[in-house]
């Protein structure tokens, strides 16, 4: 984590923005102010949904000049009812890129810590006006920042900060853009709407430009359940992630300055007194069952340097070189590097390179990774041809790349754990597609969770027909984590499952009026580009759609017999009810009667049974 | 006097009979619709199949016949429920068409039907739903007064007596009237009374009909000329069958020199296809004298170049069983070599009598032979 934050510290923010302003959605206003909606609007539900608030979002956009022709400045604001921010927190969060707090394996909209701060940037840029941040975390009193980001600096700048009394909690943050609301409008409309779709347990409000207000009350009262954080599952991870995983795990060697000293002195009893090496060392030995790791280490060291307090105050410990037993240290009073060899026999040698090496690898799977035991950790060791204890943190470049390898190829790590996932649940679901399109048919599914390289996923569909659908053919609502997907939707896995389906089977012919809702939840969403807005057809997910999809189709099909029969018979009742009073008249005359025959006998039999 | 209005007593006693037993098959069939009705049953009955593949060539009938296939149609098949519906309307009409002895039209059908919320869709949808109709009761639709519109004429010396209601007992001689008298329903059932005539000739066209008015075929053939108007009407063909069984006279027929002559003259003979549920339109003794494709190269007449059509209507007919033998055969094969036609009026290339004069007779004189 931290050395990707290093490499983007290299470069100025705006140089940041500017090379990935397509990758995040700015590249024109038109696109730029649904991004910038975008990225407020889903920090709002994910603050609510990660503290289990039933969210109130109000979406405002104005334009600072409506008489202006488009593009044209406009004053975007998102206030939510969510925890809000800490004070301290609100520039860092607001004001530099890659901070936040979503970045554990769990899903969530956001993810890389940058929507925010790129949507402000580009406000910035086009406008050169500040943000204005407000945030109360406990519903009395609000911070309320204007901050611009220095751009050399990667620095948020406060222009202003006070503080004000309030009832409510909540965030609000509104920014100054350049944007094309007669272009962007219906997209950003058409976010809104099926936002609130996948999101029933939220009021969404939105004010627009024009003066129309589009308001999406609250349909359910409950929240789905909160995901947990998991630990990585060994098919999804690489190289890197195992390097980093492993300078995590790995003990530092502490800093002996006057602090850790002190500590020494104190554990063993000895604040007052000056020992010489030996005596330290007695010392020790005889408390060793109660010293810190930290405090032992320094013994450890001590133990090779044979150095007392004074003399261990004038070093700076270098490099512990395990293969070579040699431990280097500086020296402040003779200015230069020294070594000292260390004697494995020694039972201080198992105590430092414990620390040094990290854990052994069975520890390391079984703790790091998820759903990975003892046994099956040992077995992988064998598979994977490396020593059960081997310690990790001893592992060459080339055995890092051999241990990545066999963790994708071992074939019995258990499934990746979906706890870590946050599908909307089918009551929910079909509640929201109840209130929405009033249908005469709704089906859905929530398939169980599956996984592609290691990420784990759930599947969710929903299919609608008739009653308020007044579109004609399938009109597909595609969801990634809760994120409507309204881009390029061509080249989606879930069109190409739904249009590979041969729907006269399942007896919508034509084109029905059909809306199938489609909601891939996953700690990650295999997206064909970066714009996010399609999914790849991983054949895993496509399977799980397929399964799904098949699934309320056939619902579907056996509710259109249903209705072709209902629709038959009533068709038929209707032609009897129109011919056999006919016939009876007809013959009356010919039979040389002058009574009709009875033929509410035969009429009455034929009534269809009502629809529902 | 007396003897006259005695006969025209019997005449109408014998027409009132027929009446009745119409109106009496009708009503059976009506009374049985309506039990069904009343028991709360849909009522349904059988019909003779009328698909090809009931349609069947009887060899001493010498004509197409329906074979014992029967279908039912119930009111309770709503595919079928509508012609039902319109077929009860017809039985319906018909009985009052019947009852009050008016006659009507194919086309009088089809709207009268409005005023009953009968929805033909068009008049061949009524006239479909007639021949069910008369495949039901196995009745000519004549006998429900139902007629099709009428272009054939009869000249030549015949006194027939009317039987329709007003005319009874009326007289006429068919020779009275130099245009010919058109066969309608008042002339199809009119009682024949007598005739000098010693054969019948019906010719296809209406111009060659009026030029042997002119030239007096009639009396020195001693004939009775009919005009077809190209495919006989059944009302015509009926009056011919009356002619060979009660007058005992012979027909012959001339016709184009072409496939469509050729099979206009086996319609007499031996009936249509489409006509295969009813056996009173048929003179199985009528005889096809010209013109014959041999003829055209025997008169070396000016012809035509057959058309597509023509040539395919040839393979056709060698289909049909009846067309296996004879010169019906030979004819069609001729035809097929030569590719051309002639008309009747080629003849008067060698002057206007040359038909009536040189080659009439020498037909006639070879029907004997036939
Ligand atoms: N409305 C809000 N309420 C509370 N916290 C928020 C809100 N908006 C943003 N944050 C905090 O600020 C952080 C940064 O937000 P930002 O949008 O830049 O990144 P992200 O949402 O984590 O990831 P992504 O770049 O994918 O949007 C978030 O992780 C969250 O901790
Ligand atoms: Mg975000």
């Amino acid at each position: 984590m931290s050395s990707i934050k290093e490499k983007f510290n290299q470069i100025s923010p705006s140089e940041f923005f500017y090379r990935n302003r397509d990758l995040a959605g700015f590249s024109n206003p038109t696109r730029s102010l649904y991004t910038a909606v975008r990225e407020f609007v889903e920090n709002g539900l994910d603050a609510c949904d990660q503290k289990g608030i039933l969210p109130d979002i109000h979406l405002t956009i104005k334009a600072v000049d409506p008489e202006k022709p488009d593009p044209k400045p406009y004053i975007l604001t998102v206030k939510d009812n969510g925890p809000g921010i800490e004070s301290k927190h609100v520039p860092l969060a607001f004001g530099t890129v890659l901070y936040g707090s979503k970045f554990g394996l769990k899903q969530a909209r956001g993810m890389f810590g940058l929507g925010a701060t790129m949507a402000i940037l580009y406000g910035q840029i086009t406008t050169n006006k500040p943000v204005t941040v407000k945030s109360s975390t406990d519903a009395k009193t609000s911070d309320e920042f204007e901050l611009i980001l220095d751009i050399q600096k990667n620095k948020p700048v406060i222009l202003k900060h006070k503080t004000k009394d309030v009832s409510k909690k909540g965030l609000s943050v509104s920014i100054f853009l350049e944007g094309d609301y007669s272009k962007a409008g219906a997209k950003i409309r058409d976010y809104v709407y099926q936002t609130s779709l996948i999101t029933p347990y939220a009021t969404i409000t939105f004010d627009d430009p024009k003066g129309e207000k589009y308001h999406y009350p609250r349909i359910i009262k409950t929240m789905p359940r909160p995901p947990t954080i998991i630990r990585p599952h060994p098919y999804g991870i690489d190289v890197e992630t195992i390097r980093r995983m492993i300078v995590e795990s790995q003990f530092e060697i502490p800093t002996i300055d006057d602090a850790m000293i002190e500590k020494v002195r104190k554990d063993l009893g000895l604040s007052k007194k000056n020992l010489s090496f030996t005596a330290i060392m007695a010392k020790a030995k005889t408390r060793w069952k109660n010293l810190s790791r930290q405090v032992r280490v320094v013994i450890a060291l001590m133990s090779f340097l044979k150095m007392d307090f004074e003399k261990l105050n004038k070093i700076r410990i270098e490099d512990i070189d395990v293969p070579n037993k040699k431990l280097f240290y500086w020296d402040f009073g003779d200015s230069q590097s020294k070594s000292v060899d260390m004697d494995p026999e020694s039972q201080y040698y198992r105590q430092l390179t414990n620390t040094v090496q990290g854990e052994t690898l069975t520890a390391f799977l079984t703790k790091r990774f998820q759903r990975v035991g003892p046994t099956t950790a040992v077995k992988f060791a064998q598979f994977a041809g490396f020593k059960p204890e081997k310690r990790i943190g001893s592992m060459t470049n080339q055995e890092l790349v051999k241990l990545s390898d066999a963790l994708q190829k071992f074939d019995d790590f258990m499934s990746p754990d979906p706890s870590c996932l946050a599908p909307l649940g089918e009551e929910p679901l079909e509640k929201g597609m109840r209130k929405f399109f009033e249908p005469d048919f709704l089906a859905v599914i929530q398939r169980n969770a599956s996984a592609y390289s290691g990420f784990p996923f759930v599947v969710e569909m929903g299919i609608a027909y008739g009653g308020n659908i007044n579109t004609r053919g399938i009109k597909v609502y595609r969801y990634a984590n809760r994120i409507p997907l309204l881009y390029d939707e061509g080249s989606d896995v879930v069109l190409k499952v739904v249009n590979d389906i041969d729907w006269s089977r399942y007896k919508a012919k034509g084109d029905p009026p059909l809306v199938i809702v489609s909601h891939i939840c996953s700690t990650r969403i295999p997206y064909k580009t970066v714009g996010k807005e399609n999914v790849a057809d991983r054949q895993e997910i496509e399977k799980e759609l397929k399964l799904a999809i098949q699934f309320i189709a056939r619902k579907l099909s056996v509710f259109m017999n249903k209705k072709g029969q209902a629709e038959a018979a009533k068709k038929r009742a209707n032609l009897y009810a129109k011919y056999i009073p006919l016939i009876a008249q007809f013959c009356t005359e010919l039979a040389g009667k002058t009574k009709e025959p009875n033929v509410q006998k035969i009429l009455q039999e034929e009534k269809p049974i009502e629809n529902e | 006097m007396s003897k006259k209005s005695d006969k025209a007593k019997a005449l109408q006693k014998k027409a009132t009979e027929k009446q009745k037993n119409i109106l009496e098959m009708l009503k059976s069939h009506g009374a049985k619709i309506y039990e069904d009705l009343d028991n709360g049953q849909f009522p349904k009955f059988s019909i003779p199949s009328r698909s090809v593949s009931n349609i069947v060539y009887d060899k001493k009938l010498r004509q197409y016949i329906l074979g014992n296939s029967t279908a039912l149609r119930s009111s309770r098949n709503t595919s079928q429920l509508r012609s039902f519906t319109q077929l009860m309307w017809l039985a319906f009409f018909a009985n009052r068409l019947t009852n009050e002895k008016k006659s009507s039209t194919l086309r009088d059908i089809y709207y009268s039907s409005q005023a009953f919320a009968i929805d033909f869709e068009d008049q061949a949808e009524s006239d479909n739903i007639i021949v069910d109709l008369e495949a039901v009761t196995s009745r000519p639709r004549e006998d429900f007064h139902i007629f099709p519109e009428e272009r054939s004429s009869i000249f030549g010396d015949l006194n027939i007596e009317y039987t329709i209601p007003g005319y009874e007992g009326k007289s006429m001689n068919l020779a009275n009237h130099p245009d010919g008298y058109a066969i309608g329903p008042s002339l199809t059932t009119a009682e024949l009374v007598d005739t000098s005539a010693e054969i019948v000739i019906a010719i296809e066209k209406g111009g060659l009909f009026t030029r042997f008015v002119e030239e007096q075929v009639d009396k020195k053939f001693k004939s009775i000329i009919i005009n077809t108007g190209g495919q006989a009407p059944r009302s015509t063909r009926t009056l011919l069958k009356r002619l060979h069984d009660e007058m005992k006279l012979p027909v012959i027929i001339l016709t184009d020199g072409d496939v469509y002559g050729e099979h206009i003259a086996m319609v007499i003979k031996s009936g249509s296809a489409n006509a295969a549920h009813l056996r009173e339109l048929t003179v199985p003794d009528a005889k096809w004298v010209g013109v014959w494709a041999t003829d055209i190269e025997k008169y070396k007449l000016p012809t035509i170049p057959m058309t597509e059509s023509d040539i395919k209507r040839c393979y056709d007919l060698q289909k049909d069983p009846r067309y296996l033998d004879g010169i019906w055969k030979k004819e069609l094969e001729v035809f097929l070599r030569l590719k051309r036609k002639a008309e009747l009026e080629a003849f008067s290339k060698y002057g206007l009598t040359n038909i009536t004069e040189k080659y009439l007779p020498q037909k006639l004189e070879l029907a004997k032979s036939l």
